[in-house]
């Protein structure tokens, strides 16, 4: 039993979306330099992850390989297009700040390749469990970045000025992004290590 | 002289080091030479053929439907995807089990839907708009660029992988710190 938690719970820490499963850390890299984008990040990567594998889950599974991803990424493009006028209208600012960063996040590999390697496997009650719990390991991670990049290169916190006697500028620009998320990862992984019996995933095998 | 410029400006506007496209399957790609010369050949295939789509796409649709615009080029990246794997089992069968899972890789992956999108967006900044040929010449320079941030990497791929490094920030974690280096040099050429 507590093993079947463990796996469920997994994608909160033990195999996180960016930190281990090294997926979706373009627009962590680029744009998760602020709390504001960390959070409209969020929304945008929650709105379009949950319902796409849901719907996703229902797809055939006779079907080629090459026709299934197609149509998760169509299923994903479509849900994209309510939340980005939802987007809009709640986060203008953000999102015209995120960009390009938008659309992609909609056909993150979370929804295009993970949701065959690993979601389908399990039985829907289960995959949706599991899948909020991926889903709340980026974003926690998006939260942290957001926080902390902010405010070591603005020297604010939410935009509000925090006595800061020392700022990074370079934590704001996308190499500092590149550091950051190096540094968490390796501390991460420390942090995964001192725990007993938990093997830290070291390689890559997915598509970001 | 136009050696070294284009090499700059491969550099500056690359879509790695600068916008942290591709980054995940870079790692993968500069793992093996083979693997580094099949992902960036196909990602090239892609970006190329991708870009003369979303050329097509923005020209019919006239920028009316950029809600759209994500599924438009998601149809347009799927049909490439199914012509190349059609393609390359009709004429290379022998191989085709090895080529496939490079073509599923590269198929949705940022390199390519990033690059649609900055070349469009590029497009859509420029007072006159670009042209088919501009959008293929920067379709393939992305795939290019892939190839140059992927040979950068492979350089250091064995010492950022080797038991010196400690163990928890070997492999990814050092990879992407030394990308943010390489990055913070290019950012000074922009």
């Amino acid at each position: 039993m507590k093993r079947s938690e463990n796996r469920l719970t997994s994608g909160l820490f033990a195999d996180n979306t960016v930190l281990s499963a090294c997926m979706v850390i373009s627009p962590a890299i680029m744009c998760g330099d602020t709390i504001k984008n960390a959070i409209a990040l969020i929304y945008v990567f929650t709105a379009i992850t949950l319902p796409s594998v849901l719907i996703a889950s229902f797809v055939p599974k006779r079907l080629p390989y090459a026709v299934k991803i197609i149509i998760y990424a169509v299923i994903s493009s479509l849900i994209y297009i309510p939340v980005k006028i939802l987007a809009e209208n709640y986060y203008p600012e953000s999102i015209a700040r995120i960009g390009i960063y938008f659309p992609l996040i909609a056909v993150n590999s979370l929804i295009v390749y993970q949701t065959e390697a690993k979601f389908f496997r399990m039985k829907r009650t289960k995959m949706i469990g599991s899948l909020i719990f991926y889903v709340f390991g980026f974003d926690a991670v998006m939260l942290i970045t957001g926080f902390i990049r902010e405010l070591f290169a603005y020297g604010t916190i939410n935009s509000r000025m925090v006595d800061m006697n020392t700022v990074i500028s370079g934590l704001g620009k996308p190499f500092g992004g590149f550091i950051f998320l190096g540094l968490m990862c390796g501390i991460y992984r420390k942090i995964r290590s001192m725990i007993p019996e938990k093997k830290v995933r070291s390689d890559v095998n997915v598509s970001d | 002289m136009f050696l070294i410029n284009e090499l700059i400006s491969l550099l500056a506007a690359n879509m790695i080091l600068t916008r942290a496209l591709g980054t995940s399957t870079l790692f993968i790609a500069s793992g093996s030479r083979k693997n580094l010369v099949a992902t960036a050949s196909v990602i090239t295939l892609f970006t190329t053929c991708g870009s003369a789509a979303a050329y097509l796409i923005n020209y019919l649709s006239g920028g009316k439907y950029s809600n759209f615009i994500l599924l438009f080029y998601t149809l347009a990246v799927g049909i490439i995807y199914i012509i190349l794997l059609a393609l390359f089992y009709l004429f290379f069968r022998q191989g085709f089990d090895k080529v496939r899972k490079y073509i599923h890789l590269s198929a949705f992956n940022c390199a390519v839907m990033g690059t649609l999108f900055t070349i469009s967006e590029s497009s859509s900044n420029s007072a006159e708009g670009m042209s088919l040929g501009d959008f293929l010449f920067y379709g393939f320079e992305s795939g290019a660029g892939f190839v140059l941030a992927a040979l950068i990497l492979s350089a250091a791929f064995g010492r950022l992988n080797s038991s010196r490094v400690p163990s928890s920030f070997r492999g990814f974690p050092a990879m992407l710190v030394y990308l943010g280096i390489i990055s913070m040099a290019v950012y000074s050429l922009k």
